[in-house]
């Protein structure tokens, strides 16, 4: 440590660069260039966990299309979330039937509440002839039969959370289900669920000859955007999801969701704003007869409100880095949840990390806009009288 | 064309007024000339408008009627008033004005940003000054570790950093002890004698009396100039 207590990196050296004066004078105001590297990382935590976690919502939900791994899937149009779709068994047929059309899977997707743990667990009705086109792979024990009662599949990731193997007995829908086998799609939201017979589920549900997605796969050598688009054109009440971003807009849901996020977001980068602004104010007003030496010595406004500048943005990129790793407790943490687990899978990808930046350095630029511009004006006399 | 006397006249200040909000009259008509070399002491009783002329002179305040003209350059016209204040003169304030969280020798280096000078040739630069005014020691001290003299001498330092061909001075040892102001005084002969062309504003009479020439104000005029000799102060 150097004098006062200084570390000695920040006394040693006499000669200083223009980023040498900045960290100096924010080291000299500790608390509050804490207080607004806070403020930045606080607003950055919430939009990067917002972002995180509905994109981690929406992943899940659109995890489903894949689990078939199908050419393309089939939901009713204008559903407000893929569950509620409903197509009934005349439309599968027809979908069948178009030209191109190698085969079509209908799964009825249902939720459970199985207990504080699970509250959200998936349940998928499919006909057991279906299951290898499906992508279903049954690992142990074996298939249920078409018609089968109290008979059940659960995925491996489900039958290591309830601690079931084949055999133990699953309650579900009002009833006791045997585990007769354990499944594996590649899926982690399919391998999480469970699976019955198609007619017992939609028994259970009261959805006669109903299903919720159709699983198409279309005929070697087939565009499949092409057949995609007769499905939709052939049978207008219908649309086709090929990607999970064509997903995300299907789901009505999803889109209100994005919308609240979005909205949220703007919201926490305004009020992140507010406070980088009156920080910096506060900050400008202490420091105005500092402002006017360095104006009175030669110093340009450019140079003067790059100094201010430099500061809150240095501040800005590590609130920036510490928003990111709140951001990853915090979404850690409500994933554990019981009301999310299962379901909430945040999705920390590379694209949030610089939203997060973004979201610190349009935040400052914003909340900096006025301290700079009074900084800028500022007239040197007045400045080195004010008290 | 300019006359070549003119040419030599480092601050020609003609038919000055300034007038502040509220119609205060801080200066009513003042005419100044000070040549390259001079060192000019202005007094006057608090209030006069010594220091609005010093400001005027630092381009950090502009008349409201009238032209001053510095160095050469009339400053109602400077395109760049930072990059005049950078170069052609050097402020020290009566309160040093030091930034607390800079070294002494960082202090110094603070008016060459800006200029094309390097961080080493800054560092250089400070260097230099300081040790001209034996404060080798005190490069990496605080202003809070320094005493108040050496503050002083830190901010002249730093007035000269760029070599300006001014010094403009406001109250230069208001805030001095004797001993200091007496250290402080030795150094304005050193740069008077070097050449240096030094424009200060003092009330008190002993330092006033290191100036080749008085400037007195009073109600915002200067008061008829007085020969050195016919000063009723002791002179160099």
């Amino acid at each position: 440590m150097g004098r006062e207590g200084r570390p000695a990196s920040l006394h040693r050296y006499g000669r200083v660069t223009f980023f040498d004066l900045i960290i100096r004078n924010l080291w000299k105001k500790k608390a509050r260039s804490i207080g607004l590297a806070a403020a930045v990382a606080i607003a950055v935590m919430a939009v990067v966990t917002l972002d995180v976690t509905s994109s981690g919502l929406e992943q899940s939900a659109a995890a489903i299309v894949s689990v078939g791994k199908a050419d393309f899937t089939v939901i009713q149009k204008g559903a407000a979330d893929t569950l509620s779709s409903t197509i009934d068994r005349q439309e599968l047929a027809r979908v069948g039937q178009l030209p191109g059309v190698a085969s079509v899977v209908g799964v009825l997707v249902e939720t459970q509440n199985l207990n504080a743990n699970n509250p959200v667990f998936i349940e998928i009705g499919i006909d057991p002839g279906d299951l290898a086109s499906f992508g279903v792979r049954v690992i142990k024990g074996q298939p249920y039969g078409p018609t089968a009662a109290h008979q059940v599949l659960l995925g491996w990731r489900a039958a290591a959370n309830l601690g079931l193997g084949v055999g133990g007995q699953l309650a579900a829908n009002g009833t006791s289900n045997t585990v007769v086998g354990i499944y594996s799609t590649g899926n982690s939201f399919g391998d999480a669920g469970a699976m019955f017979p198609l007619p017992a589920i939609q028994g259970y549900n009261r959805v006669p000859g109903i299903v919720t997605l159709a699983f198409v796969k279309v005929t070697p050598g087939t565009n499949a955007a092409t057949v995609a688009n007769r499905v939709e054109y052939s049978l207008p009440e219908l649309t086709t999801i090929r990607t999970a971003t064509q997903f995300g807009r299907a789901d009505r849901n999803l889109v209100y969701l994005q919308a609240a996020v979005n909205g949220s977001t703007v919201l926490a980068i305004l009020i992140g704003a507010v406070i980088v602004g009156n920080t910096m104010l506060l900050s400008l007003f202490e420091r105005t007869r500092e402002f006017g030496l360095l104006r009175a010595i030669g110093w340009t406004r450019r140079r003067t409100v790059s100094l201010l500048l430099g500061e809150s943005l240095l501040l800005a990129l590590l609130g920036a880095v510490l928003g990111v790793v709140l951001s990853f407790a915090v979404a850690a943490g409500l994933a554990r949840l019981p009301a999310l687990r299962g379901i909430l899978h945040p999705n920390f990808t590379e694209g949030a990390f610089w939203r997060a930046l973004l979201t610190a350095l349009v935040m400052t630029l914003i909340g900096a806009l006025y301290p700079t511009t009074r900084a800028a004006l500022l007239s040197p006399l007045k400045a080195l009288s004010y008290e | 064309m300019s006359e070549p006397s003119e040419r030599k006249l480092a601050v020609d200040v003609r038919g000055v007024t300034r007038v502040y909000p509220g119609l205060v009259n801080a200066l009513a008509g003042v005419d100044l000339t000070v040549e390259f070399g001079e060192t000019v002491a202005i007094t006057g009783p608090s209030g006069c408008g010594k220091s609005t002329l010093l400001h005027l002179l630092a381009a950090i305040d502009s008349p409201t009627t009238g032209s001053v003209t510095v160095a050469g350059q009339d400053l109602a016209r400077l395109r760049d008033p930072s990059a005049y204040r950078r170069k052609e003169v050097g402020l020290v304030f009566q309160f040093h004005n030091l930034l607390p969280q800079l070294s002494a020798l960082s202090n110094v280096e603070v008016p060459m940003f800006g200029t094309h000078a390097s961080a080493r040739q800054r560092k250089a630069r400070a260097r230099e000054l300081l040790a001209d005014f034996d404060l080798s020691g005190c490069e990496h001290r605080l202003p809070t570790e320094l005493s108040g003299g050496e503050r002083q001498r830190v901010a002249i330092a730093r007035a000269l950093a760029n070599a300006p061909r001014i010094l403009l001075a406001d109250e230069p040892t208001g805030s001095l002890d004797s001993v200091s102001t007496t250290r402080f005084l030795e150094l304005l002969d050193r740069l008077g004698g070097a050449g240096m062309t030094i424009v200060m504003v003092t009330h008190a009479s002993d330092v006033a009396a290191h100036a080749n020439r008085i400037i007195e104000m009073r109600d915002g005029t200067i008061v008829p100039s007085v020969p050195v000799s016919a000063a009723p102060i002791a002179y160099r």
